[in-house]
């Protein structure tokens, strides 16, 4: 069990992470998400010893981090897949990280195999693509065999393939009674294969709960298009659902297609079109973070080519 | 890509217990070793080796070949004194090789790995410093050598040899520990462009121009005065109160050393202090 306790961590006058609280259980995949500058990489941080902490810690099964025995044999980390000396090859890299941590040189061979660097062992990292350099960090967390792995955006620069060889393999590891805590943006693979997810905006959780909680945040919508759409709306109101009118097109708020569709049939009301949206979690989880959001997109400022006369 | 799967242990043993001071120094090793793998898996650690040899060689060979006399005494040179003029060079390669030691982790991101790897940050420095000396002790020897064998091949006779093993031993000295101030520059500066200037302008500039104004028994406790004094150089611009206010080698010995552990230790400060980015 990792515990986060009102970790807080302040740069001048910029509050980076406000009072952070969260449980990481064992042998699940936890997913940590978040808008930009929400705080992940600062708490993220600090759960390996990097960043003081100006209020708080964090503690594997009751122990600080920097107060382990061990470290690297509890938790392996890859908080920036770039950081590696260009000039070291695969091998070399891994074979001082090993050093370092009195670990047997003979594990530098085991994790290349398990990471697919193995053909590229000798090769200089300066001339690795990111999904391979991806694969690296990732090799040096592992090298300690550590109960918990603490990925920040792991599947940047991967593949497909490699992507789903990631997804699979976190998912494998937690199953076997590892723990895993992933940073992602990509919401939408992180979804396939997290457990938990906390969220954060603004430097603060926003929530720390299991995926499926978050997902039942989603509201079915059924949306209707009809030429009698403020007949259909009286009789849905009636039936206590909430709806939306805009033209001749209409949605209703929690409830089903089936029931719309029943609705629709006993009162004889014709209808041109109904579909069911339901929000995914990438939307769900853009409105949580929503009013946090540091750098947000402006769809009215889209992209513009330069055209030739 | 062929890949398998993350591997797992299967039960948690003692992983869990707490660190105590005892496993620190029992890390300090297993870090030597880490440092040293790191050493010599760069194609710049044999440059650098090299580039000694080089310079030691080319130097006693210019001087036996076109100087041949000592333009402060006019003595002509001998091998005995000529083969340790290289290590003055040798030292300033040795201190931004020691920067770098430190500047290149922070350069290429790897300092966190190593810190999030070893949470007694004191060890990392040791490390650092053991391997750095080593090396610099490395340098000193390969330079005192090409220099020795420039001087031979340029025709120089040996002269007096008696005390060629002393100012040797005390350029050796001087070597090991320059690295280790190198270090304690780069934890302080942070970047290699930026330590390796420092230490050079401060070598070649600061102190020259220090010494031109500063009163004889001020400028004596120079670094580099105290570096030079080890080696037994004289400079062009040493005049009779600089040479009878110079310190002995005992003292110029403690006076670097001192600098050395001073500077470590700001630089050990600042690395427990600052966060590794």
């Amino acid at each position: 069990m990792i515990t986060v306790s009102a970790l807080t961590k302040r740069y001048g006058q910029r509050v980076a992470v406000e009072d952070m609280s969260f449980d990481v259980a064992i042998g699940r995949v936890t997913g940590f998400v978040g808008p930009n500058g929400a705080g992940k990489s600062t708490t993220m941080r600090m759960m390996v010893g990097l960043t003081r902490p100006d209020f708080g810690d964090v503690r594997y099964h009751g122990i600080s981090y920097t107060r382990l025995r061990h470290p690297a044999r509890v938790v392996g980390s890859v908080l920036d897949a770039q950081c590696m000396h260009p000039g070291r090859t695969a091998r070399q890299h891994l074979r001082a990280a090993a050093a370092f941590s009195r670990i047997s040189a003979r594990r530098v061979d085991e994790v290349l195999i398990e990471v697919g660097l193995e053909s590229a062992a000798d090769q200089r990292a300066g001339g690795f693509s990111l999904g391979m350099r991806q694969r690296l960090a990732l090799a040096g967390a592992l090298l300690g065999e550590p109960e918990v792995l603490l990925l920040d955006e792991p599947s940047n620069g991967l593949d497909p393939d490699g992507i789903r060889w990631l997804r699979n393999s976190l998912r494998e590891f937690a199953d076997r009674g590892g723990t895993v805590f992933v940073s992602s943006h990509l919401i939408a693979e992180l979804a396939m294969f997290a457990d938990d997810l906390v969220v954060v905006g603004g430097g603060k959780l926003l929530a720390a709960e299991p995926l499926q909680t978050t997902l039942a945040r989603a509201d079915s919508v059924v949306v209707v298009r009809t030429a009698h759409a403020a007949e259909l709306a009286r009789l849905l109101q009636d039936h206590a659902i909430d709806v939306d009118v805009a033209g001749d097109c209409l949605s209703a708020h929690g409830t089903t297609t089936a029931d719309v569709s029943q609705l629709v049939f006993d009162h004889r009301i014709q209808v041109l079109e109904i579909t069911e949206a339901t929000r995914s979690l990438e939307e769900i989880l853009l409105e949580m973070t929503g009013a946090s959001t540091e750098f947000a997109s402006s769809s009215a400022r889209n992209f513009t080519p330069r055209t030739t006369r | 890509m062929n890949t398998t799967t993350l591997s797992r242990p299967d039960t948690p043993t003692v992983r869990h217990m707490t660190r105590d001071r005892r496993d620190d120094f029992a890390a300090v090793p297993a870090a030597v070793r880490s440092e040293w793998i790191k050493l010599r898996s760069l194609r710049s650690t044999p440059a650098i080796l090299g580039l000694t040899v080089i310079i030691g060689l080319l130097l006693s060979l210019i001087l036996a070949t076109f100087v041949k006399t000592d333009p402060n005494t006019g003595e002509v040179f001998t091998v005995g004194e000529t083969f340790i003029f290289s290590t003055w060079l040798s030292t300033v390669l040795a201190i931004v090789m020691g920067t770098l030691l430190f500047t290149s982790e922070v350069q290429h991101g790897t300092l966190p790995n190593a810190i999030a790897a070893q949470p007694a940050r004191w060890v990392i420095v040791v490390a650092k410093a053991t391997i750095g000396s080593c090396f610099g002790l490395a340098m000193g020897v390969a330079g005192m050598i090409a220099g020795f064998s420039g001087a031979v091949i340029g025709g120089l006779e040996a002269g007096d040899t008696s005390g060629m093993a002393t100012t040797a031993l005390w350029g050796l000295m001087l070597t090991s520990l320059a690295p280790v101030f190198g270090l304690g520059v780069g934890m302080i500066i942070r970047h290699s462009a930026a330590a390796a200037s420092t230490v050079l302008v401060w070598a070649l500039v600061i102190e020259n121009l220090i010494q031109g104004f500063a009163p004889a028994n001020l400028s004596r406790l120079l670094v580099f005065s105290a570096a030079n004094g080890l080696l037994g150089i004289q400079s062009a611009g040493d005049t009779p109160e600089t040479m009878a206010a110079a310190l002995t080698k005992v003292q110029d010995a403690f006076l670097f050393s001192g600098y050395t552990l001073m500077i470590l230790a700001i630089g050990t400060a600042v690395l427990y202090r600052r966060d590794p980015r």
